[in-house]
């Protein structure tokens, strides 16, 4: 009988040269990880849907496999370590010895529209900090995150740097007008010009250069976080001299903290503090992102600072990231 | 160097007007060009001649930094790229057309279009319901032979309509060249592509 070779849309089997690059890399980082204090968490690759329904945006609703057992269970396969990793921890946080350093490996699975390139299962590793103080906890996941990405000897290597809520003020300020806050986010997103011309300078000047020329436009406490921000980056960008590290965002626009914007923007939206992604090469997608996310522990009932990061391995490997122009 | 993905279609031209417009002559480049990678070291940049429908594709993937495309080519194949201008030359529309008048509610009819995603999403905003046929070119003839009640398709000034006696039944999206970018050039090229869409938008080339 003659058996395909054929695997479904969007996943990938690593044989020979591609497996050992694979494992490789991820070695190299995992042993960074140890080395630095970090202990591995090995979460199950499914659980039950019901503790992360209040978490799901309408996106990350339409991107999980979920499934009824052969009990009548409603499981969903792992589609993110943060939320799984913060559900099981959330409920012992006062009873844990504080900070917490951890790191995960893995599958995730995402369902994407069937396009060529484009992935449903990728192999994650990530790790999080737990219970620093919050400013030490964002700096330090920025650190161990630029520490990890130079060891993939990419290309050209940017990371973006932003703050979840940056633009909030600006978008409930500009929102009406036949535009809602949610088309002037995709609009800073996408970088279409003409919208943030239309909704002023400062916009405009956010989609152009990153930042406004005059930060005060931002209102506070945002104004005070940007110039927070620029002084992280200027500490750190001596010390990792092969990563152009920038600030940005317009890259953020989604990443909402008003209430009232949160609600109308359905993005995997849980940072609420120092938000960062890296690109390597030409790849659009980014190869890893992480910030803080406090807010997911606190919709858990847990009061403690988490900041963290994940890699996607698939991505540091692909061609994309090597194109050097 | 800038690497950018033009389209062979009906779009080139609207490309290369607003790139000289901006500074950016492109005037080795024409119509029927049978060069696949065409050099500007002048401008340190250098062109990619494609079919429209794969521009997204190479700009998404990084193999080009900018391209130009129909913004009905990006509704419809997709594509992770920044959208930062409209050229104002060279707009038409989509609309659906047909020999009679718009489906009724509750009918159900077939729909011929070179679109199938885009059809598929202005059928789910209809009282009617719709079974699509992908048709890879000549769509008006679905409904001039019956193939379908109606079709979807670019419409520019109308004449190849009214030529077979079809109606125009409704404009359903506005359809222009777009610049497109690739997120990760937008943060290498920064300067050069703000520099060059200030010229664009400056002599009225895009808005």
């Amino acid at each position: 009988m003659k058996v395909s070779a054929s695997l479904p849309t969007g996943v990938a089997a690593l044989l020979f040269e591609g497996a050992r690059r694979h494992r490789r890399l991820e070695k190299t980082m995992v042993d960074m990880l140890e080395d630095r204090g970090f202990q591995e968490a090995i979460l199950p690759v499914v659980d039950y849907l019901r503790p992360y329904e209040d978490l799901l945006s309408s996106q990350s609703r339409s991107e999980l496999y979920r499934f009824v057992d052969r009990d009548g269970e409603l499981l969903a396969m792992r589609a993110d370590f943060t939320p799984m990793l913060a559900r099981l921890l959330a409920p012992h946080i006062s009873s844990l010895n504080l900070p917490i350093h951890l790191f995960y490996r893995g599958d995730v699975l995402r369902y994407q529209e069937e396009r060529a390139g484009r992935q449903r299962e990728f192999y994650q590793l990530g790790a999080e900090v737990l219970g620093m103080e919050g400013g030490q906890a964002e700096e330090e996941a920025l650190i161990q995150f630029l520490d990890l990405l130079r060891v993939g000897e990419r290309a050209h290597l940017v990371v973006v740097l932003g703050f979840a809520g940056a633009l909030d003020r600006l978008l409930l300020e500009r929102s009406g007008d036949g535009m809602k806050a949610s088309d002037f986010v995709d609009a800073m997103v996408r970088r279409e010009r003409r919208h943030a011309r239309k909704a002023g300078r400062a916009l405009l000047e956010v989609v152009e250069d990153g930042v406004p020329a005059d930060p005060s436009v931002l209102g506070e406490p945002a104004a005070a976080r940007l110039e927070a921000l620029r002084a992280l980056r200027k500490r750190l960008a001596p010390r990792f001299p092969e990563v152009d590290l920038r600030i940005d965002l317009a890259e953020f626009a989604d990443q909402v903290v008003e209430p009232s914007l949160l609600g109308e923007i359905g993005t995997r939206a849980y940072y609420d503090g120092l938000v960062f992604r890296a690109f390597a090469g030409a790849g659009a997608e980014p190869v890893g992102a992480g910030g803080r996310y406090d807010r997911l522990f606190s919709s858990l009932g847990a009061e403690v600072t988490a900041a963290g990061f994940s890699f996607s391995i698939d991505r540091l490997l692909s061609p994309s990231s090597e194109i050097d122009r | 160097m800038i690497r950018l993905a033009l389209p062979k279609g009906r779009n080139l031209s609207t490309a290369l007007k607003a790139f000289e417009a901006a500074d950016w002559p492109l005037d080795s480049l024409e119509k029927g060009d049978r060069r696949l990678r065409i050099p500007f070291p002048e401008i340190d940049a250098e062109a990619l001649l494609l079919k429209d429908w794969d521009v997204p594709l190479y700009v998404e993937y990084g193999i080009a930094d900018v391209g130009v495309v129909g913004s009905d080519v990006l509704e419809e194949v997709g594509g992770d790229v920044l959208v930062p201008a409209r050229f104002t030359e060279g707009r038409s529309r989509m609309s659906l057309i047909g020999k009679g008048g718009l489906p009724k509610p509750g009918q159900q009819v077939r729909l011929a279009s070179k679109f199938p995603n885009i059809a598929r999403a202005v059928v789910a905003t209809k009282p009617w319901s719709a079974e699509i046929l992908k048709l890879w070119g000549s769509v008006e003839l679905g409904p001039l032979l019956d193939l379908s009640e109606v079709a979807l398709d670019i419409v520019q000034t109308g004449r190849t309509l009214k030529d077979n006696n079809l109606l125009e039944l409704e404009a359903v999206r506005e359809v222009a060249p777009i610049l497109i970018v690739n997120r990760a050039a937008y943060q290498n090229h920064r300067q050069a592509l703000n520099g060059l869409l200030r010229r664009m938008e400056a002599a009225g080339v895009v808005e």
